[in-house]
């Protein structure tokens, strides 16, 4: 039974095969899957493809951008343990920014990604500086009145749209050969799995390293991190600032691709849902957090055909699921043995200090 | 001639109408094993807590090194030099011996997150530093063997040594042990005293909270002792022993002979 159990247990299996593996292989199994992650929008699956709803455009909103904000939300929830239930308000401050930005003056994509990436910090600065002296439950009210707050300010200022929004938010420019219209959301995609495997590549190395371990105190005992050292008030708005820096990034992409957005794009249920990701994949655990949202994200756009009865059997299929494995699908590893060449290993970018 | 680490001047500490220490002095000097007994609910681990900036003190000041800490942050203070270990153990259950002590062996490290990210030379250099110093100091407690282990999964003494290592990877100044050896088998105290001696040799100076006597006469250079908030006694352990306060205080007053 025990055996059976550990021969189904597929996330120790893959860990072990990539900790065994030489490097030569695990760059060639990373350039395989990369260049497979970019190549998705050119296959024609009948298994993955989305009746009722473009396959290439599903793959960016909501798959790719669920996945980027599942990345930057498991820094907050996963790695912190903060439970931020606001997370959609740094998305509406990014898809903002390249909203106004974009029709009131001629600075392009290129040019507004860092502004609304900054203004998406410091709102998480303004509002992590306050509020993280709180814990739990109390923290988890606060963040979601903040989420609320900046959806109700969108509808009540008419200076950027009022209920109705910002129209005409113009495409990112021609990247090379890679030309960005309403029409092909191929270019989109890729550009967004572009950044996400960017921060992907940033949260592992923070995750392996001093931030951390910080974090990972925190979520685990907040009066011993601090006892040990930590700056923990620091650490907790870092967190904040890194998730809603990802948010950012994802909220102008989003805005440039969606060419009009309203404040009802922004609503409490994002959060949640990205939450739901979160929780769904894994806490915690990174490769779980993306195949989390990807399921969650595309599962909804497949049974499409169901029409009516869709969100209910996806409901199901959740509960189910969570009854299953209510650690998410892919939980953290529980790491049991010791590594000799630990530190060799995280050099090279790998061995996540968990 | 020894200077002195850490100075308690009267220090008074209220929780609501409870006097958990009142007026309180008490000095640790350089390099010594200064044992803190009392019965239970004496005000010993108050006096951890108000050292290590847990609690505000409601009157009298701590002197570390010197300077006053009151008032300062929990984690200032171990950054000045002041580590701890828990009366109930409180590890980072869900990381590994080795992260463990490897998180306490961060403190004196530079690198911010921006730094972490970018992998500076800065980063990896301390890194490597912290990585080597925690591998060390789970060897000098003799659980390297449990360095990939989770800190829950550990056997129950193993956990007690990671304590100490995690605090001492905070390369404290004073190091306060909160009964170390609760809970420990007559061997292991003997063992436990050896390690505490060792780590006094090594140039630390250890307060100390503990029950057992024959543990903390072995070791101690001196002794204080602590009985409703107040302190009672404090000298070496024969002083302490023959202290008729002290025997008071723990098998009661005898009876009235005339």
């Amino acid at each position: 039974m025990a055996d059976m159990k550990s021969r189904l247990n597929l996330r120790d299996r893959g860990a072990e095969y990539w900790e065994r593996s030489p490097k030569w292989r695990r760059v060639a199994l990373s350039i395989f899957f990369i260049a497979l992650c970019y190549a998705i929008p050119f296959l024609n699956n009948p298994l993955i493809n989305t009746p009722g709803s473009d396959f290439r455009s599903v793959l960016f909103y909501p798959v790719g951008m669920y996945v980027m904000m599942a990345i930057g939300l498991n820094i907050v929830v996963g790695k912190s343990g903060l439970l931020d239930l606001g997370y959609v308000a740094f998305f509406a401050i990014g898809a903002y920014t390249m909203a106004i930005l974009g029709t009131k003056t001629s600075l392009n994509f290129w040019e507004i990604l860092p502004i609304g990436v900054a203004l998406a910090m410091l709102s998480g600065v303004l509002l992590g500086t306050p509020t993280l002296r709180l814990r739990g439950d109390y923290l988890a009210i606060v963040t979601l009145g903040f989420g609320e707050i900046v959806r109700i300010v969108a509808v009540n200022t008419d200076a950027i749209g009022g209920a109705r929004g910002i129209a005409g938010i113009p495409t990112p420019p021609n990247f090379f050969k890679a030309k960005f219209t309403i029409l092909d959301p191929k270019p989109y995609y890729w550009l967004l799995l572009t950044f996400t495997l960017l921060i992907i590549w940033m949260v592992r190395r923070m995750a392996a390293r001093r931030p951390g371990r910080a974090w990972d105190a925190i979520r685990q005992d907040d009066d011993v991190a601090q006892l040990m050292g930590i700056n923990t008030r620091r650490y907790k708005v870092w967190a904040f600032v890194l998730g809603a820096a990802v948010a950012g990034v994802g909220g102008v992409v989003y805005a440039s691709q969606i060419l009009s957005i309203v404040p009802d794009q922004f609503n409490l249920n994002v959060s949640i849902l990205i939450l739901a990701c979160v929780v769904f994949g894994g806490i915690g655990n990174l490769w779980g957090v993306i195949l989390g949202a990807v399921l969650l994200a595309f599962t909804p756009e497949r049974i499409r055909f169901l029409s009516q009865p869709r969100i209910l059997v996806f409901g199901m299929a959740l509960v189910l699921m969570m009854n299953l494995r209510p650690d998410g699908i892919l939980p953290k590893k529980k790491r049991e043995h010791f590594d000799p060449d630990w530190h060799t290993v995280e050099e090279s970018g790998e061995g996540e200090i968990k | 001639m020894s200077e002195n680490v850490l100075e308690l001047q009267n220090i008074t500490m209220k929780f609501g109408g409870v006097t958990a220490l009142n007026e309180v002095n008490l000095v640790v000097k350089k390099g010594e094993i200064l044992a803190l007994i009392g019965p239970n609910g004496a005000g010993k681990t108050t006096i951890f807590n108000v050292i290590t900036g847990v609690y505000k003190p409601t009157s009298g000041d701590v002197v570390f090194q010197g300077a006053s800490i009151v008032g300062k942050k929990r984690f200032q203070i171990t950054k000045l030099g002041i580590a701890r270990t828990f009366q109930n153990i409180r590890l980072f259950g869900e990381s590994s011996a080795l992260e463990n002590v490897v998180t306490g062996a961060d403190v004196h490290s530079k690198t911010g997150v921006v730094g972490s990210i970018f992998g500076t030379r800065q980063s990896r250099r301390e890194e490597k530093a912290a990585l080597e110093k925690a591998l060390e100091l789970l060897e000098f407690m003799g659980i390297k063997k449990r360095a990939g282990q989770l800190g829950k999964n550990l056997p129950y003494g193993d956990q007690r040594r990671l304590e100490i290592a995690r605090a001492l990877a905070t390369d404290p100044k004073l190091l306060l042990l909160d009964e170390p050896a609760a809970g420990f088998n007559p061997a292991e105290k003997v063992a436990l005293g050896e390690t505490i001696k060792k780590i006094r040799d090594a140039g630390y100076t250890v307060l100390l909270i503990e029950h057992d006597m024959s543990l903390i006469m072995g070791i101690s250079d001196r002794v204080a002792v602590l009985d409703f908030g107040t302190k009672i006694a404090d000298g070496t352990t024969t002083e302490v022993q023959n202290d008729p306060r002290v025997i008071e205080a723990y098998l009661g007053a005898p009876a009235d002979a005339s």
